[in-house]
Formats: C-alpha cells, structure tokens, sequence
C-alpha cells in the first residue's frame, strides 16, 4: 500500500436553490480542484463519482460531468450510499492510488437536491421498509436519539440548541455558507417543531453544492509543489443487523468505525484538532463527541456546555459551520468536508482556521435502514 | 357511498388480527438452525442462513424506549404523528405509530400491540397495521 496524498481540492458555493444545474455544479468543483493541482485532466487516471441516486437527474451523472470536462476514456464510476457517497468517491479514489492502480485519481460528490425535492418533506426510510411504512423520517429517527438522550443524561433543548448557536457562529466566517445571521437558543427552541423535541433551527437545511478531491502518491504531490496533506486512514463500514435492543444513546457504527480509523491511522482522539461530523441535527455533536472519544459516554452535556468542541476547547467541532449551518448538499457532503479538512491543513482556512490544525477527521454516516444503526459510516483521518 | 373503503393488511405473516375477534397480535419467528428470534419474519436468517422457522405469537405489551411526535412526517400521513420503539419480554424492538394523546406518552409507559390504519392513499385505500395504544383491562 502507498501512502496517499490530496493534492488538489474545489467546492461551489452552498445554495438554497441553485442557480446552475447538478452537472454543471460538478463541472465547477472538478475545474477548481485541477487548477488548485495544477494538472491536466487527462492526468486524472480514475474517477469516482458520489450522488444521491436519481436526486441531481440523471443515471451514469459521473461520465455526463467528466467526460465533459476532458476525462473521458478512463475508469468512472458512480458510487451511492445515502449521505456518505461522496466520502465514499474518496474512499475508491484512495484505493486505486494506494494500490498502484493509479498514479491520480479523483473523487467527485454533487447534489441538486432543490431540483428533485420538495422543500418541506423530510427524507425518510422507503416504504418497503418495515418502520418506513410506519412513517418513520430520518428526523423522526434522530429526535427518538435526542428524547432517550435527554431522558438518560439530562440534557435540554438548551443544550442541543447550543450546538446550533455555535455552528452558525461558525458558518458566519464561511464565505461559502448561505447562513450569516446569528441565532439565539430562545430562537432555536421556539422555531417550529420539526420532530419533537427538534426544532426547524435544529436541524440542517437541505442546500445544493459540488465538492472534487485529486488524491495522488507523495512523490507526484511533492513533483506538484502542493502543500502536503496525507490520508491517514479512509474507513468505510456498514451496519449490523439487530431488531433487538440497541442503545440509541451510543451510535454503534460510529463508535467502531471511528475505533478502526484510529488503530489504521495510528493517532487517537487526543491528537485531532477539527472534526467536521455528520451534525445533521443538533443532538448529534452530543453523541458524536462520544462516540468519537473525546469523553466519555453520557458525558457531552458537560463536554459542550463548557466549551469543549468550540475553537479554544480540546477539539473544534464544525468549524465550517456543519451541516446544521452550512447545509447538508447529502451526496455532496462526505467530499466536502474533506475539502474543508485539506484547507484547514494548509492553513488556507481563512476567518475559519484553527490555529496550527494538525490532524483532521471527516465523519459522515448515511442511510436510514430498519435493525441497523445506520447503513454506513465513513471516516477520513488526514494530517498535514 | 355504501362502498366498503379498500383496505391492505400490511404484511399478515407476522401481525395477526384473529378473525374471531379476539385480540390482534404480532408473531415472532424462531430459527429453526440457531434458535435466534426475528421480528419482523424475514425469508432468510441473517444469524445462520437457515430458511426454516418458527412462528409464536408475541405477547401484546410492551415498554416504550423512546418516541418522537413528528409534526413534519411522510408525505401523505397527517401531523402531529407520535412513533417510537417499544421493548418486548422476547427481547424485540419494535418500532410503530402510538395511538396516545401526544402529551399522555412517556418513556418507560406499558403500550400495547392493536391495529390500526397507519395510511391512507389518494383514493382512498387505507393500509392496516400494528400500532400502540395504552393499555387495557386484559390486554396481557
């Protein structure tokens, strides 16, 4: 296995509603990651496209977006799993380069979701799924976290409201974010209840974006006079099948998934300064800060209370904004974040920039799946 | 309008709803190779790939684990709408709508297995399933 190194990363802009279509959303991220990589495509030897099927309208989406953009004749393929498939693009796009396949590859997460969705629907498990003709929504599934949370460990709407105040904090020094008006608890748990006990203002908007990644062996990063930033560990896993009692206060395939990441990339908890996870709503960065092990199970309502995954705390949580305050582009997301992650550790980050940011983990999961968990969970670990 | 509305039983091998009006239940199925128990009944066992199993009717109360009122549910089902999972004896979580004034629901409270209709189409056509009410006189 090789070592893998990003070497050229490019995002759009965040939008409500776009105003070009999906594919050209992918055009603009791929142009602007070969011009940071300062490469050709017809250099790029494999492409792995993410996207929420159907959702940016079209079937075989990966070739429509890079074979117009000069990288036909090569390997492309569409890659989907709910909200993890463009951390999954990475993931494929990793191993080619890790394993000699390629010597350049590129992963690629876009959605449209303005074009295909209603606004106002919530995203929900399909009704071939036992608990998904119950009527089950993804909200639903979080809000059912939240309320055993709650009950367990004492947190408030207070305290998830907390969250969503610090992110948007966040996302007012992202000049990508749509989101730049400050909100207050007393505005978070007063929106309209979404979920009971989320709120609107608790959960993350829907927004359409198009996130590209170029990943290449350290001699051609180095060749390119890009600023190093290497893959420590790119970890995929999936669910495990149980109907029986699962705590839902502990997100099992986030606490193993982030266990292997550790042991593949040979750094713990302690040594990450930025994590953008998946922070869909705002109990998450309660169960994720544990899951993850920045302390201990029930112990986040302190953890965050205090400060503990804000910028001056043991490791910032969100420093774009999250999903809650940047949005949630689903396909597009896991390769967003590590765009993010890469600028971070250039120190290109901006109003955003943690000070001297070692070590970032990217974290998103996907797929609401009846007796699992979730159906995926993917994990970046990078280091500059 | 004397037509009778259409209704589906959402899958009958594993909620029954007893024709001599006796009280609806769910079935668990035992593997026939590992002894495992499923709910709902799925073709195959995801423990042993056995495809052999027993069907026992679960007992019809249970306690509820957690629950959400959703007040932005699926598209077609009217809000506010209450869900959650409710723990069986057998050692079966089982996710459904709860029939119980928002208010009244609590983690922890005894629900009991009824049916319901747990959707209606367009036209019309309602889906009966499992769903919680509060338990009653004889409901063990």
């Amino acid at each position: 296995m090789r070592d893998v190194y990003v070497v050229g990363v490019g995002m759009t802009d965040y939008y409500r509603k776009s105003p070009i279509p999906g594919a050209d959303l992918g055009r603009k991220a791929i142009l602007y990651a070969l011009r940071d990589a300062g490469i050709t495509p017809q250099q790029v030897q494999s492409v792995y496209q993410g996207e929420m099927p159907g959702l940016s309208g079209s079937i075989c989406f990966g070739q429509r977006v890079a074979c117009t953009m000069g990288m036909g004749g090569v390997s492309i393929m569409n890659v989907e799993s709910a909200c993890s498939s463009g951390a999954l693009a990475v993931n494929l796009a990793m191993k080619d380069v890790a394993n000699g396949v390629t010597d350049i590859s590129m992963a690629v997460g876009v959605q449209n979701i303005s074009a295909a969705r209603t606004a106002g629907t919530a995203f929900s498990p399909d009704a071939n799924d036992p608990e998904g003709i119950q009527g089950i929504t993804m909200p639903g599934i979080y809000a059912m976290r939240a309320k055993r949370y709650m009950h367990e460990f004492g947190a408030t709407p207070e305290d998830l409201a907390k969250v969503a105040v610090k992110n948007r904090r966040h996302a007012m020094n992202n000049p990508r974010s749509q989101f730049h008006e400050p909100i207050t608890v007393e505005q978070i748990v007063n929106a309209r209840s979404i979920s009971d006990p989320l709120t609107l203002l608790m959960s993350c908007p829907n927004v359409d974006a198009g996130a590209a990644v170029i990943l290449t062996t350290k001699e051609k990063a180095m060749q390119l006079g890009s600023k190093l930033v290497k893959i420590l560990a790119s970890e995929v896993t999936s669910g495990i099948f149980t109907n029986g009692f699962r705590d839902m206060t502990s997100m099992e395939i986030t606490v193993r998934g982030s266990k292997e990441a550790y042991e593949i990339a040979g750094v713990g908890p302690e040594d990450i300064d930025m994590v953008e996870c998946h922070d869909a709503f705002a109990i998450n960065e309660h169960l994720y800060t544990e899951a993850m092990g920045f302390c201990g199970h029930g112990e986040a309502v302190e953890f965050i209370r205090s400060g503990g995954n804000d910028y001056g705390g043991k490791v910032v949580f969100s420093p774009r904004g999250g999903l809650m305050s940047c949005g949630h582009p689903t396909g597009c997301t896991g390769a967003a974040q590590v765009v993010e992650a890469t600028w971070q550790l250039r120190n290109e980050a901006g109003a955003m920039q943690i000070p001297d940011c070692k070590v970032a983990l990217t974290h998103v999961t996907g797929g609401g799946i009846y007796g699992l968990d979730n159906a995926v969970c993917t994990i970046h670990i990078l280091s500059r | 309008m004397t037509e009778k509305t259409e209704q589906v039983i959402f899958h009958p091998d594993f909620f029954k709803i007893p024709e001599d009006g006796s009280k609806p239940y769910l079935v668990e199925s035992k593997c026939r190779g590992c002894g495992k128990l499923w709910f709902p009944k799925l073709p195959i066992c995801p423990a042993c790939l056995s495809e052999t199993f027993d069907d026992t009717p679960m007992e019809r109360v249970g306690k509820l684990y957690s629950y959400t009122v959703m007040y932005i549910p699926q598209p077609g089902l009217k809000a506010p709408l209450a869900i959650g999972y409710v723990d069986f004896s057998n050692g079966v979580r089982v996710g459904a709508q709860i029939d119980v004034l928002p208010e009244k629901i609590q983690i922890g409270m005894d629900l009991q297995v009824e049916s319901g209709v747990i959707r209606e189409d367009k036209t019309g056509k309602q889906t009966i399933s499992y769903v919680f009410r509060e338990v009653s006189e004889g409901g063990k």
